[in-house]
């Protein structure tokens, strides 16, 4: 290899925070300072599933043929399948250099459960139903581990009222993470090392109106006002031992794989199917429920919605869905009918919002997989949506499944340091471009399929 | 852009049989029937390991379900 590689992942990581507050992360300042650095253009949808994998293999969501964490199960109405490691068919950074015969340290980037083999050392990420299972590659990794540090923690319930827990629990997550991690960069012989901090997501989503005063329930002087930055301030201390382990024939990128900005609520799209007379359902919910808890009358409905960070919507078919109505003639002519109504839906108080919405068999090159046929951004990702039934309105100010109060946004955030050639310059880039710049800069040819180009200096 | 959907020929006898079959049923259309026979069938060739027991399955959903990304 002509170089060694470290990825530092940080979840969720906003310019916002990583560029405008570097005065007060040293760490990160002097690798911005000295790099390339600038906003990254999320995957599209901009969800730790898929986007970390679209940044790892260099292709988009429509190629991996993932659109989130579930998917439809065989057009069925309520089956599903989770993504795992096993959903990622096309080949990873860590493949390629794999290949070549260089080795790899990867620590909990989404999705690696089950563990796949790598030419190197791996640990599972936060899909891991338990830490009873095989969780690393090669299997007695976890022992070794274990013993040392102890059980490994995957991730936090961050959807708690017990912030000062939950604080505790974000901390002492990272920091065995962070302490397992220097003595793999230590012990284990590595070309390219990768983990994803999935802490910065947790905090932001549990404490973003403590510290926006910008959100609609921010309330000035409380007490977690600090919370998340100085949750930054910690882990750019850590960022820091870790790099004191590297030498000067190693690149260092830090990168998030989406932005976060505030949430403003969540929309309820299947109350607004039932509003629209799309959805039929036999007997309306008088208290919040899952979709999957109400009796639907698919003979009578043209729509559903899944919730979450964005919205997915799934038109009925005739001859596709079990019960589908629409005839197939008529796909495209009621697709753009529910599209053209989704555009119309303002918020709350009647204020206009950029609802951005994707046609996947339009939008990707290649579609493959269980892909919705809607997928729409409400608000510019501002409003998330909900797909549960038997709530009184349609706009929710708060979330309906537990405390949280960020979104995604759009942007995330890389800084690319190369020790043997240090410069400062801002310029923004695509996820899509992180896979040909690793390889690139270890000498590894990058394959013609990939969807970005190498980030370099020049514009 | 590969259109969404293709038409094949099936025996008239055939269609009337599957549409006398699903008469009472949930299912809407003989499309749908046929749909749903050949990706069964599809499914059962191209079965392997499953990556979640139906039991960490569960709780994985739950698990998302408390983080929001699915609900």
């Amino acid at each position: 290899m002509d170089k060694k590689f470290l990825v530092i992942g940080l979840d969720c990581a906003p310019a916002e925070i990583v560029f405008d507050r570097r005065e007060e992360l040293p760490v990160l300042r002097e690798l911005i300072e000295n790099g390339l650095y600038g906003n990254l253009r999320s995957s599209d949808p901009p969800i730790t599933i898929p986007a970390w994998m679209v940044m790892c293999t260099g292709k988009d969501s429509g190629r991996l043929g993932l659109y989130g964490f579930r998917h439809r199960k065989d057009y069925s109405y309520r089956d599903i399948w989770i993504a795992t490691s096993q959903s990622i068919k096309e080949k990873t950074v860590w493949d390629l250099i794999g290949e070549k015969g260089g080795r790899s340290c990867l620590v909990s980037v989404p999705p690696t459960y089950p563990p796949p083999s790598v030419h190197g050392n791996l640990i599972s990420c936060f899909i891991t139903p338990g830490n009873e299972k095989e969780y690393t590659y090669p299997p007695e990794l976890k022992q070794e581990i274990e013993e040392r540090f102890g059980p490994y923690i995957f991730d936090v319930v961050f959807r708690t009222d017990e912030k000062d827990m939950l604080l505790e629990q974000i901390y002492e997550m990272t920091a065995k993470r962070f302490d397992v991690m220097n003595y793999l960069i230590r012990q284990k012989a590595w070309d390219f090392f990768m983990f994803v901090e999935i802490g910065v997501d947790r905090i932001q989503h549990a404490f973003w109106k403590y510290m926006d005063s910008d959100h609609h329930l921010y309330i000035k002087g409380n007490k977690y006002e600090d919370a998340i930055l100085d949750y930054y301030k910690d882990l750019d201390k850590k960022i820091g031992e870790l790099l004191s382990n590297i030498d000067k024939n190693t690149a260092v990128l830090v990168v998030s794989d989406h932005g976060a900005k505030r949430m403003k609520g969540a929309f309820c799209i299947n109350e607004w199917l039932i509003e629209q007379g799309d959805l039929v359902v036999k007997k309306k919910p008088q208290s919040p429920v899952s979709l999957d808890e109400v009796e639907i009358d698919w003979s009578r409905s043209r729509a559903w919605g899944w919730g979450g960070y964005y919205a997915r919507l799934f038109l009925n078919i005739e001859g596709r869905e079990i019960q589908g109505i629409i005839p197939p003639e008529d796909y495209e002519r009621e697709r753009d009918a529910l599209a053209e109504k989704l555009l119309t839906v303002k918020g709350p108080e009647g204020e206009e919002w950029k609802t951005c919405i994707l046609k996947p068999q339009e939008y990707f090159e290649e579609t493959r997989g269980d892909y919705p046929d809607l997928m729409v951004y409400f608000d510019d990702l501002f409003w998330r949506s909900a797909g549960t039934l038997g709530h009184k309105t349609k706009y929710l100010l708060e979330n309906d499944t537990g405390p949280d109060d960020a979104v995604h946004a759009q942007d995330g955030i890389y800084i690319l340091y190369d020790p043997q050639i240090p410069r400062k310059k801002r310029k923004d880039a695509h996820i899509l471009d992180i896979a040909p710049t690793i390889l690139h800069a270890m000498g590894i040819p990058v394959p013609d399929d990939l969807g970005g180009k190498v980030i370099t200096g020049e514009s | 852009m590969e259109k969404e959907f293709t038409t094949i020929s099936i025996p008239t006898s055939l269609y009337k049989k599957i549409e006398e079959k699903i008469k009472n049923s949930e299912i809407t259309s003989v499309s749908s029937y046929i749909t749903k026979v050949l990706r069964e069938s599809l499914s059962k060739e191209e079965e392997t390991q499953q990556p979640l027991s139906k039991e960490d399955e569960k709780k994985v959903k739950e698990r998302l379900k408390a983080l929001g990304y699915i609900d």
